[in-house]
């Protein structure tokens, strides 16, 4: 018995998740009064990176032992990516907001989320690589560095036996470890997304929220505002294979494509 | 304004998008100092016109790439004022690194840029443009092919510092690329090809070009029930795989409903189809009226020059 | 190459989109909705791929069973011995994500939960409710509900098969028709005469004199197995009788419940009726415009939208009523009965709408409107709800001439 609880407790790994609620990806995005306007957004989910990187967290500590803290930065309605992932389990959970936090610059987050990240006391802190509506890439790696961290990035497979995540290199991609305390961002990884079962939404309904705020300073980002992309231009027609290094040049600089 | 490009490179050359960052902040009327990670394409950096410096940052950390020992590198040879970047995997991890050191914000993947200092970058995958003013210093990363390269003609001078940092990852294994095939739900590019490709055999030109461009291959439902070599998991369309890369290019497929449903919201749609009248043309961006026989060939040499 | 990945992005308007017109579902508890997402999510990934190919092949897939069963939504209103206890909304709920996938998938779930596993639950002994219920909420064994019989079906109070005390054990006689999940369940609750008394037992498969032949040729559900049950000197032992119960009460308190399911999952099915409909005419050019701009094609969407608008107030009412019991019978014979009649109307007005496509295995709406035309006619036809309710009315029963 004493040997197998010092075994345990050898490997256990607390993980902080950070999850960001997004609007669903298939939405359409509309434009009001110069903003993105959220108020037109039916459904609000978990970043579909952030997904993969809860999905790691949970093999981890099955594998290692362990607890995950969900993290979400975010108001009221944000409250739902912690409840779903309560019900796959996750037992703590943290919603960081604060008065007029609609436009934090990306310091402002990371401070944020790194005063979390402490308070749970968690050694590794997974991340998708990229939220699903800023795109920006920038929250693991300054999370990493406000922690004086490590940092992998774009991680597309994890193995919890050896600790070791692969991450792309420029000849395909290269398995790495690395010392703890670490970041590590997920892009999409092959393991399938765990469903939740009524057992679990059951358990999400008794979990608590904690709700904490941080003195995040003041934005020294100023968001003038949103707008639609450029029109594409009407379609051409070219004759012929001789344009074909028009149409390559034109994917190029003009679409942007290649 | 003080302006440090962190140098992209490829191999032991300098990337193609570091001229464009260069282009980029001599736009803003800045001579930029550029950052050669062990020197690489320090030279060709020095001759690029409008580079204010060159300095080389020598150390053991650029062996393997660690975000962390190399911000911490690259931050300790850097001025102040604006830190810019290639927003690619490594670009973003750095330069986000460095702000969040400096306490200065980032703004990534930039597609415009102009005095004050205004940025836009897409955000929703591209459903929207953002445009934001930082006022003091900041970091940021730029999106390839948007700015225009600097050409050469400079001669700046160059130096050497000697900077590492702590390497935190360890390479315990190289991974060769997956010789599978790219699934259409997963790519970027894809080109796909219909009953007019005439047989399956001729799916080898389309794979070809997509391996160049690390696009994946499709096809149209007549060509999956015509020949067994297409597997159904290949077909794009209402009965198939609904797909939104940035690129689609259709070889040999005349534009039923049911196939546009699947590739509708692509936001650039090519057509090489050899009938005029093809109803691809109408939701085609650039449309190519030739024969596949004809054109793939100057397609596939055309990429081919583009790398 | 951009930076932007666009591989966890289908495209806009690929995407199922439930029409909810009233917002119908912003009264559902955050869990209700949960579940809701949950098994619309599954039905999404597991189910719409697969069955055409079930359906061609006659087979209800046995990991949906395997699903089902992790997914926990099981007998989903009943509490206790390893089940769910869920409200009452939350089953209708699960039953209408069901059954825009398939109705023999909600079929099989409203068999297992409220045919098979609650007359175990309300009139079985504790040592029955142990033995079978947690497996039974788990997925692993299946149950089914033999009531019909060949010659008695709205009216099975008529029922020929028996059952005779040998002392130590009983033996029955007789035979079962439709019986959903027969050949594939593990316990047969089967209703036979005891001293001319309705009683339920329960046989397993194994049970000698106890056998359940496939039928085969349905053009209506299926994916969804039917069965003929046969019991030719069966012999069950004594603890196999349910203590709880006697008379017509036992199989129509479980008829209640399933038939409040389907009043919410006819309303999946026409929804995706109404969403292929919908994204159809919206695409489909003749002369020179999409059909949707035609005001005959715009007056039959209203018609849909309307009357599934309707029929999910009134879904959602009766389960309020259920979770507050303050339900009668006829409440829910109203409910089922005009539910899957304004489904399997919007399933042929949708089947019309598509044109010759209609017909095809491509689009759900034949595969829905043939599996309504088996939902309108088991669980109490459509005119035996109209006799209930006339009944109701009038206080004159007239299902029979003489009394
Ligand atoms: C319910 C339903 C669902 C369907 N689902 C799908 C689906 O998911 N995906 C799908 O793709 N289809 C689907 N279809 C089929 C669809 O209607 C079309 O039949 C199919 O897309 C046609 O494929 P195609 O364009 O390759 O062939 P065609 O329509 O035969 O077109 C071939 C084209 O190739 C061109 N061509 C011929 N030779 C050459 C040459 N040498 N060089 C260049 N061009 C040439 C011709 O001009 C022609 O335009 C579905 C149909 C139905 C009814
Ligand atoms: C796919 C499928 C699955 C089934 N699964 C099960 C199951 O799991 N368990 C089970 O026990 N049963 C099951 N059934 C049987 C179902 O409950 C019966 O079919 C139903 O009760 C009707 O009985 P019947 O088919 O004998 O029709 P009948 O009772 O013969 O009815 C024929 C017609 O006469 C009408 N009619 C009957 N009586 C009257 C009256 N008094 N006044 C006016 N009209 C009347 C009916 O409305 C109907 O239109 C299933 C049926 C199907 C099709």
């Amino acid at each position: 018995m004493f040997i197998e609880v010092s075994f345990v407790a050898l490997n256990m790994v607390e993980i902080a998740v950070l999850l960001k609620q997004v609007p669903d990806t298939n939405a359409k995005i509309a434009i009001l009064g110069g903003r993105v306007d959220e108020s037109a957004v039916t459904s609000w989910v978990t970043s579909p990176y952030d997904e993969y990187a809860l999905e790691a967290a949970l093999q981890h500590i099955e594998a290692a032992g362990g607890s995950i803290t969900a993290i979400t930065l975010g108001p009221d309605r944000a409250d739902k990516v912690l409840k779903d992932a309560a019900a796959l389990g996750v037992t703590k959970l943290v919603r960081i907001w604060g008065d007029g936090w609609e436009d934090l610059d990306s310091n402002q987050v990371q401070f944020a989320l790194v005063d979390a990240v402490r308070a749970s006391g968690a050694e590794l802190v997974y991340c998708g690589k990229q939220s699903a509506d800023r795109n920006q890439g920038s929250t693991g790696p300054g999370v990493a560095e406000m922690l004086g961290a490590a940092c992998v990035v774009e991680v597309s497979e994890f193995d919890a036996s050896s600790s070791s995540y692969v991450r792309p290199a420029s000849s395909g991609s290269e398995k790495v470890t690395v010392s703890s305390p670490a970041v590590i961002t997920f892009s999409k990884t092959e393991s399938d997304l765990r469903r939740p079962n009524v057992r679990g939404i059951m358990m999400s309904k008794k979990a608590q929220i904690d709700l904490v705020s941080s003195d995040v300073g003041s934005s020294q980002v100023n968001f003038n505002g949103d707008s639609s992309p450029a029109e594409k231009p009407p379609g051409k027609t070219f004759q012929g294979s001789d344009c074909i290094p028009e149409v390559v040049g034109l994917l190029r600089d003009e679409a942007k494509v290649l | 304004m003080e302006i440090t490009i962190i140098a992209e490179t490829q191999e032991n050359n300098l990337h193609s998008v570091t001229r464009q960052l260069v282009g980029a902040a001599t736009s803003l009327g800045a001579s930029p100092t550029i950052l050669c990670a062990n020197g690489i394409g320090a030279d060709e950096a020095a001759g690029i016109s409008g580079v204010g410096k060159v300095v080389s940052v020598n150390g053991d950390c650029f062996t393997t790439f660690d975000g962390g020992a190399w911000a911490t590198a690259f931050d300790a040879a850097a001025g102040e004022g604006v830190i810019m970047g290639a927003a690619t995997a490594q670009g973003r991890d750095v330069v986000s690194r460095i702000a969040a050191r400096r306490g200065i914000p980032v703004v990534q993947d930039v597609v415009a840029l102009s005095e004050g200092i205004k940025m836009t970058h897409p955000i929703y995958s591209g459903k929207a443009m953002q445009d934001v003013t930082v006022a003091g210093d900041c970091a940021m990363t730029l999106r390839a092919n948007i700015f225009s390269a600097a050409d050469d003609g400079g001669s700046a001078e160059s130096s050497i510092v000697q900077q590492s940092g702590d390497v935190k990852i360890a390479v315990q294994e190289a991974i060769a690329k997956a010789s599978e095939r790219l699934d259409v739900t997963d790519a970027d590019i894809i080109i796909s090809g219909g009953r007019g490709m005439g047989g399956p055999e001729n799916f080898d030109k389309l794979y070809s070009i997509a391996d160049g461009l690390g696009a994946a291959v499709g096809a149209s439902r007549a060509a999956v029930d015509a020949w067994d070599e297409i597997p159904h998991n290949m077909q794009v369309g209402q009965t198939g795989k609904t797909v939104n890369p940035s690129l689609y290019i259709a070889v040999g497929i005349s534009g039923a409903i049911q196939h546009l449903a699947g590739m509708r919201t692509s936001k650039f749609i090519v057509a090489i189809n050899k009938d005029p009248e093809a109803p691809i043309f109408k939701i085609a961006d650039y449309g190519i009226v030739s024969t596949w026989e004809e054109a793939l060939p100057v397609l596939a040499s055309e990429i081919a020059n583009l790398q | 190459m951009s930076q932007t990945s666009c591989r966890l992005f289908k495209g806009e308007d690929m995407v199922y989109e439930a029409l909810d017109f009233y917002d119908v579902d912003s009264q559902l508890s955050e869990e209700e909705i949960m579940v809701r997402d949950m098994v619309r999510d599954w039905v999404d990934a597991e189910v719409l791929p697969k069955i055409e190919h079930a359906c061609r092949d006659g087979v209800f897939p046995d990991e949906w069973r395997v699903a089902l069963g992790e997914m926990g939504v099981l007998g989903a209103p009943l509490d206790g011995y390893g089940c769910p206890g869920l409200s009452y909304v939350a089953y209708g709920v699960i039953c209408r994500e069901l059954e825009r996938g398939d109705s023999g998938l909600r079929s099989f779930a409203s068999v297992q939960g409220s045919l098979a596993m609650y007359p175990i639950w309300d009139f079985g002994s504790e040592e029955q409710k142990n033995k079978y219920l947690p497996k039974m909420a788990s997925g692993d064994l299946i149950g089914c509900f033999g009531l019909t019989e060949p010659d008695y079906g709205s009216n099975p109070g008529g029922m020929i098969t028996k059952a005779e005390d040998k002392g130590d054990h009983y033996i029955l006689n007789g035979a079962k028709m439709w019986i959903t999940n027969g050949t594939i369940s593990d316990l047969a609750i089967v209703w036979a005469k005891l001293d001319g008394v309705i009683r339920g037992f329960i046989v397993e498969t194994g049970d000698e004199g106890y056998s359940a032949p496939e039928m085969k040729g349905k053009h209506s559900l299926k994916a969804s197995v039917t069965s003929e049950l046969v019991f030719q000197d069966c012999k069950i032992p004594k603890d196999r009788i349910l203590p709880g119960v006697k008379g017509l009460k036992g199989p129509f308190s479980c008829l209640n419940n399933a038939r409040y399911g389907i009043s919410w999952g006819a309303l999946g099915a026409a929804q995706a009726c109404f969403h292929s409909a919908k994204e159809y005419t919206l695409s489909r050019i003749q002369f020179d415009v999409p059909i949707a701009s035609y005001q005959l094609i715009q007056n039959k969407l209203a018609w849909m939208l309307r009357e599934i608008t309707k029929g999910q107030l009134l879904a959602l009412e009766l389960g309020k009523k259920k979770d507050d019991g303050s339900w009668i019978p006829e409440h829910i014979s109203l409910a089922k009965m005009n539910n899957v009649d304004i489904a399997l109307e919007i399933a042929r007005m949708a089947r019309d709408m598509h044109g010759a496509n209609g017909i095809l295995d491509e689009y759900c709406i034949m595969r829905h409107m043939a599996n309504l035309e088996s939902v309108k006619t088991y669980e109490g036809t459509h005119d035996i709800h109209n006799l209930i309710l006339g009944r109701h009315i009038t206080g004159i029963q007239s299902f029979t001439r003489s009394e």
